[in-house]
């Protein structure tokens, strides 16, 4: 079906030619067929019934006369030839007349008809009359019929015959037309060249020009319209690609540029190069004259033949001949910054020196790095520049670092974070009355982290805060059941984070502690961020905590602050107290700091007490509280971790 | 004695041949009597006398065909019941229910024509053994020659104003 489906146009014609010329063909051969096939038999049988009929009255009555030498009667029948047969019996069956002028088998069919005798008076049945006619002629006619049809049915096949060849000379445009179109490209024209065609192929003829034009329209609209997008695309490219690579501040080549330029190369020599400061001229003169000094920094870097990249902000970076020993490309950085120095660069009129601190990697496989490496280690050393060395072991620093890192976040997910406490004793009394709390990491074998080792770096990957809430929480939970005082460290960025504050908050307030915590802060905390430590001690002394400045008496102590933030105890820094017995400057500083802290009405403690001297000496200059190893070195009072 | 032996063989010949058509005659006789249209149409219960006419001579023959008609033909032909009956000429003429007249054999010719002359006044037709006789007038007669003919007289058929099934016409012989 699906192959008739997909057929030529020309078979399915031919076919459905061929299927409706064959029914009809088929319906009128066979009605023809039974007509004329009745009409010769009827006829033939009327013929017959016709010659009985001529004698039968005769017949009957000689029948009913018991005239039994009826063949003289009969001769009128049995004279034709077409008589095969006839046959006369009276009632009772007995045959009175067989004629049979022929042998009985005849070529033809035999048409038999019969008929009955009847008794001229009382019209009763008195015999059979049945007479046996040939069939030569209905045979003939029906031969005739026969011949007849079979030339119809030739002549009609060979008219299909024609009729297909018609068909397809017909539909010959078409095939034509296929072909053209079926080569046809956008942009080319097609000349339909057809030798004849009737009006349905010119319409198709015009409708394929007419489309062709349309196409070659559309074609040529689309081909500007690409060509346009090209140049688009091309312009935007290069455009992403100047994004991609350059800066678009000083239009140097970028970090990206540089780093897939320096895969070029296995080993680099790169040095980077940062302005000093810069923050201060962004701030003084502000950003739109700090773009313009990079853009002259840029511009000067370029005229020296560096071939700089800006990586960002207010670095820079160029990359050094491997060819030059590290003797040259010392001096050739030391001449660079010399005459970066003495360059005078115009900012608003006003003109302005520029310092910057270069770090150097030598033939390095990470010049990037280990450059970036060598400039912290410059800026931290406050010198001019830094050679980047394997050997001073700052990349593994880096690893310790990240390692670190890692490992304080998975503490605080397997809840390792532990706290210890340490004893702050009375010096009047000599007990116990308040204790610091003093995070540690527990390492899975047991081992404990000290928090200088972690909270550096907590703090510069932004977990600061969750060790700061779970070292409140386990504080204030485990003093919950004790009746202590106990300090817990902040630092400015726990008491600038709103989260955090409340979640120390809500601790205080479901412990019922908030009235024996101490958090201690950095007097330099105060400094900083004066608002917003005075902020926080507001809300905790609200709910009844007290606030201690740690390590007070180191750096510029300020004790206007003091009185500001309106603190309850002062740490005196362990270094003042540790050689308090040997250092009478320190002895001096503990006396003033004890004698403020005495007269505006607050308590102190000494840090690092590790000897009864210092006890002594400490308790003898009036201060509060002491702490230190002497007194009681860190312990855990959770149950659990003792 | 060899002519009398001849004679002998004609006169048994010829006694054979009259038996041999009377009984034809005494088969097709009453037959040819039902094909009377006339007697088709009366009504059932509608007896026909069929006379068996003699001379003096030959009344014990026409006693005997009329006892063989009877008992041939058990007093019925077709749908129409008969009675054969020997009559004299005389009692003939006195009859109003004679419907068919057959003359025996070898009667004389007078009594021929006024049996014929009678049917034809009557419109009784009239048959007889001899075909000959229709040349006094008698309607018909059987003969059995090469094949069996009836035999029809046209000016007595005319005549008499007979009526009879047209089938009987298509067999039979006409003649003047």
């Amino acid at each position: 079906m699906n192959r008739f489906k997909n057929a030529r146009l020309s078979t399915k014609l031919f076919a459905t030619l061929i299927f409706t010329t064959s029914i009809i063909f088929i319906t009128i051969t066979m009605v023809t067929f039974l007509i004329v096939r009745d009409l010769t038999i009827n006829v033939q049988k009327e013929k017959a019934s016709l010659l009985i009929d001529t004698v039968k009255p005769a017949v009957s009555l000689a029948l009913f006369l018991g005239i039994t030498d009826i063949g003289e009667k009969v001769s009128t029948v049995t004279q034709q030839k077409e008589v095969i047969r006839l046959e006369i019996a009276d009632q009772n069956g007995n045959v009175i007349l067989d004629y049979q002028p022929y042998s009985a088998f005849s070529p033809y069919d035999m048409i038999k008809v019969s008929k009955t005798l009847i008794e001229p008076s009382s019209l009763k049945p008195i015999g059979l009359i049945t007479l046996t006619y040939s069939g030569e002629e209905f045979s003939k006619t029906m031969d005739h019929f026969y011949t007849l049809y079979g030339w119809v049915l030739l002549s009609i096949f060979a008219i299909l015959w024609i009729m297909l060849i018609w068909i397809n000379y017909l539909l010959l445009p078409i095939k034509l037309i296929a072909n053209k179109v079926r080569n046809f490209k956008p942009g080319e024209k097609i000349i339909f060249d057809i030798p004849y065609a009737q009006a349905e192929f010119i319409q198709i003829v015009h409708a394929f020009e007419t489309m062709q034009e349309r196409v070659l329209e559309y074609s040529t609209e689309i081909e500007t319209i690409n060509k346009n997008l090209e140049i688009q695309i091309t312009e935007q490219t290069h455009e992403a690609i100047r994004h991609l690579y350059y800066d678009n501040l000083t239009a140097l080549p970028n970090r990206l540029k540089l780093q897939e330029d320096l895969l070029i190369k296995p080993i680099n020599t790169v040095a980077l190069l940062n302005i000093d400061d810069f923050k201060e001229i962004n701030d003084f003169f502000g950003i739109d004259a700090g773009d313009w000094l990079l853009t002259q920094i840029a511009h000067w870097l370029s005229e020296m033949k560096l071939s700089p990249y800006r990586l960002g902000g207010d670095e820079f970076a160029f990359r050094l001949s491997e060819e030059l020993s590290p003797l040259e490309i010392r001096h050739d950085i030391e001449i660079l910054l010399s005459l970066l120095n003495e360059k005078l660069f115009m900012i608003a009129e006003e003109t302005v020196h520029i310092r910057a601190t270069v770090g150097i990697a030598i033939k390095s496989d990470k010049p990037l790095i280990h450059a970036d490496v060598a400039l912290n280690k410059a800026r931290s050393i406050k010198q001019p520049y830094s050679v980047y060395d394997q050997s001073e072991g700052i990349e593994q620093r880096y690893q310790a670092n990240i390692a670190m890192s890692a490992q304080i976040r998975q503490a605080l997910i397997e809840h390792r974070i532990v706290c210890q406490y340490q004893p702050i004793i009375s010096c009047n009394s000599g007990k116990i009355e308040k204790f610091e709390t003093l995070v540690r990491i527990k390492n899975e074998d047991g081992t404990l982290v000290a928090p200088n080792d972690f909270l550096p770096i907590s703090q510069k990957t932004k977990l600061y805060h969750h060790i700061t809430q779970e070292v409140v929480y386990q504080a204030c939970h485990l003093f919950a059941t004790r009746h202590e005082h106990f300090s817990i460290n902040l630092s400015g960025s726990d008491m600038s984070d709103s989260r955090t504050v409340s979640t120390i908050e809500n601790i205080l307030r479901q412990t019922g502690t908030a009235n024996r915590v101490i958090f201690e802060i950095l007097e330099s905390e105060g400094i900083e961020n004066f608002d917003e430590v005075a902020s926080f001690i507001a809300r905790m002394k609200a709910l009844g905590a007290k606030i201690a400045i740690d390590d007070f008496g180191t750096g510029y102590s300020n004790f206007e602050n003091i009185l500001k933030l309106n603190v309850d105890i002062l740490k005196i820094d362990g270094s003042l107290i540790r050689s308090i017995d040997e250092n009478p400057r320190h002895r001096i500083v503990v006396e003033a700091i004890v004698d403020f802290a005495q007269r505006i009405g607050i308590d102190t403690v000494a840090e690092f007490v590790s000897s009864e001297e210092i006890l002594r000496n400490v308790t003898d200059m009036g201060v509060t509280y002491a702490q230190g190893f002497y007194t009681g070195k860190p312990l855990f009072l959770n149950p659990q971790l003792m | 004695m060899r002519s009398l032996l001849l004679l002998l063989i004609v006169y048994i010949v010829g006694a054979a041949d009259e038996s041999f058509v009377l009984n034809a005659h005494i088969r097709m006789i009453p037959k040819i009597m039902a094909l009377d249209t006339r007697l088709s149409s009366k009504p059932p219960s509608f007896k026909a006398t069929l006379a068996i006419v003699y001379d003096s001579n030959q009344k014990n023959a026409a006693f005997s065909i009329a006892e063989q008609i009877n008992k041939v033909h058990n007093g019925k032909v077709s749908n129409l019941a008969f009675s054969a009956t020997a009559y004299s000429f005389d009692e003939l003429v006195e009859r109003r229910d004679i419907a068919f007249i057959y003359i025996v054999p070898r009667c004389n010719s007078q009594l021929v024509k006024k049996v014929a002359a009678w049917g034809i006044v009557h419109s009784v037709p009239t048959f007889s053994y001899d075909v000959t006789d229709l040349e006094y007038g008698i309607l018909g007669s059987i003969a059995i020659e090469r094949s069996t003919v009836v035999y029809i007289n046209k000016n007595t058929l005319k005549e008499g104003k007979f009526r009879f099934n047209d089938i009987l016409f298509q067999i039979a012989r006409i003649i003047e």
